[in-house]
């Protein structure tokens, strides 16, 4: 069995270098396509990391009024963390709210100017309330709004990051819309390019196949080849696109700002290398065989 | 008197090998056609009603003219094509029960020569004969010492060395026996072996068939040419229209 597998894995190898021109023309738009997977999945890749450092930006905030005391406001905190909604509440004391302001506007010394000017601390304290997922803010706020402590509240703020949210979900939407159109589209022809290959491969073979049956190799045996050829297919192209990604994230790398994903676009896929390459073998494999596959079904005899 | 004489030795010496090769002998026909049948589509019958038994060692040369359906019934026993009606029996199997994946092991059981050759035109005798069981898995060390052997026997022994285009037409058709032989099939089945060659090869060819046949293989001779049935001397079925008209147990072409 293991002979019978090394025979046909070294006959797809021949079939695959003799083949030459066909054999280059299936692997480019393989590799094409597999780009175009393995673009999406990173672009789809970084807009969800994105999309998650937003998130976890947003809260909502609680501003309590001057005269609240402390007590007051930490039985509030208990009670929030009490909803199943609420993932943590922080508690942001007048001065942390000064020192923090102070950090902020560090490089503007007219502002903290001004604020020595007023004198004291003009700042409230408030809680910081982050929800599990971003479409529990409005009912927390919603919440916070009509609660019994609704007169101890200055004014609660949430709002500010749900335009950027639904913005950025909008544009993922987008992506993957017509990412996956593109990469559907690019399968198709690849697909049907190495039908016609594997067409063409089993036609060559006609003799050979024909001598085959005639001494009795078996259906695999014959089938072998071209399935392996098919693999073959897959394997190169993805590893073709891999590098046609590397050096497509090399040019574009400089003009992404680096503070978007935390870090550099080329360390943010190498660190998801394996994974993309994956994913595109897999999606390449399954082309090639799928294609070899129908092309025998129809062509080969046996 | 003489040639009387001259057969009968032959027969001992048949006899003496059969009982060295084959100490058992089937009891049942190797090969038996019931009732079959070929119609192909666009409604063409190439076979009616074909009914007949081979017995294991017999030697038969199957006559007609072209077109009379000779090479539609041995693409029956070699399982090419399937039988419309009726079933074809090889070694007591039904060939409509045998599953499409297991035809391949019916077709190593069947030795085929033909009139193309059908030898792989980029490898050697040598490799030709190999490639027959490297196919079927064989071990590298069992195909190098079986292939020479063959092609010994078949009298290439110096030449499988050389490709398929530097060889006469004789010699490449030895090739192909050479390749029929080596899986150590039950039954050859030689369609027009001696269409592509001269008179001197085709006798050459038909004696090798004979000596396999005394070797203890059955043997299915399709062919048209009168010489070369009157030659083999044996039994003789006569096609015509896709219908069997004679079946002579020892019989010359005109005869039947």
């Amino acid at each position: 069995m293991l002979l019978v597998i090394g025979r046909t894995i070294k006959e797809s190898f021949i079939n695959f270098w003799r083949n030459g021109w066909l054999s280059i023309a299936s692997v480019s738009v393989l590799t094409l396509s597999l780009y175009v997977v393995g673009a999406l999945l990173v672009i789809l890749l970084v807009s969800n990391t994105i999309l998650k450092g937003v998130e976890s930006r947003i809260n909502v905030s609680v501003y309590f009024k001057p005269d609240i005391t402390e007590d007051r406001i930490m039985t509030v905190k208990t009670e929030l963390e009490k909803f199943s909604e609420v993932k943590s509440v922080e508690y942001v004391s007048k001065d942390k709210a000064l020192e923090d302001f102070k950090k902020n506007n560090a490089g503007e010394p007219v502002i903290i100017q001004s604020l020595d000017e007023i004198g004291g601390n003009p700042l409230l304290a408030s809680l910081v309330v982050k929800a599990n997922s971003p479409d529990q803010y409005q009912s927390i706020a919603e919440y916070i709004g009509k609660a019994d402590y609704e007169n101890d509240i200055s004014r609660i703020n949430y709002a500010k990051n749900k335009v950027i949210i639904d913005k950025l979900n909008d544009i993922i939407g987008q992506a993957k819309k017509v990412g996956t159109a593109v990469a559907l589209v690019f399968a198709a022809v690849s697909v049907l390019i190495i039908f016609n290959t594997i067409r063409i491969t089993i036609y060559i073979h006609k003799s050979e196949i024909e001598v085959m049956r005639l001494v009795g190799a078996s259906n695999f045996f014959i089938r072998m080849p071209f399935l392996f050829e098919g693999i073959i297919y897959g394997v190169v192209s993805s590893l073709l696109a891999t590098i046609l990604l590397l050096i497509s994230i090399k040019l574009v790398n400089p003009y992404i700002p680096s503070s978007t994903v935390s870090r550099s676009l080329i360390s943010f896929y190498l660190s998801n290398f394996w994974f993309v390459l994956g994913v595109q073998m897999l999606f390449g494999v399954a082309l090639g065989l799928v294609s070899s596959w129908v092309a025998m079904r129809k062509y080969l005899k046996i | 008197m003489k040639k009387i004489q001259e057969k009968i030795t032959e027969d001992q010496i048949e006899d003496q090998m059969e009982e060295n090769i084959q100490p058992e002998k089937r009891k049942f026909p190797i090969l038996k056609f019931d009732h079959v049948s070929k119609i192909y589509k666009g409604d063409f019958t190439a076979l009616e009603d074909i009914d007949f038994e081979i017995q294991e060692g017999e030697f038969v040369s199957l006559v007609g003219h072209s077109g009379a359906g000779k090479s539609t019934l041995l693409k029956l026993i070699y399982a090419e094509e399937a039988a419309t009606d009726g079933d074809v029996y090889f070694d007591e199997e039904p060939l409509s029960k045998v599953k499409r994946s297991k035809l391949p092991y019916h077709r190593r059981k069947i030795g085929t020569v033909f009139q193309d050759f059908k030898l792989l035109p980029k490898k050697t005798a040598f490799e030709n004969v190999a490639y027959a069981l490297e196919v079927c898995g064989v071990p590298t060390e069992e195909i190098m010492e079986d292939v020479p052997q063959i092609l010994d026997i078949v009298g290439l022994g110096d030449k499988m060395h050389k490709f398929p285009l530097q060889l006469s037409g004789g010699e490449q058709q030895k090739v192909v026996l050479a390749r029929a032989l080596i899986h150590k099939p039950l039954v050859i089945v030689a369609d027009e072996p001696t269409g592509n060659l001269d008179p001197k090869n085709s006798i050459d060819m038909v004696e090798l068939l004979l000596k396999v046949n005394r070797l203890g293989t059955t043997v299915i001779l399709a062919s048209h040419n009168r010489d070369i049935v009157d030659l083999v001397d044996r039994r003789v079925i006569l096609l015509e229209k896709g219908r069997i008209i004679c079946d002579e147990a020892r019989g010359k072409y005109k005869t039947c």
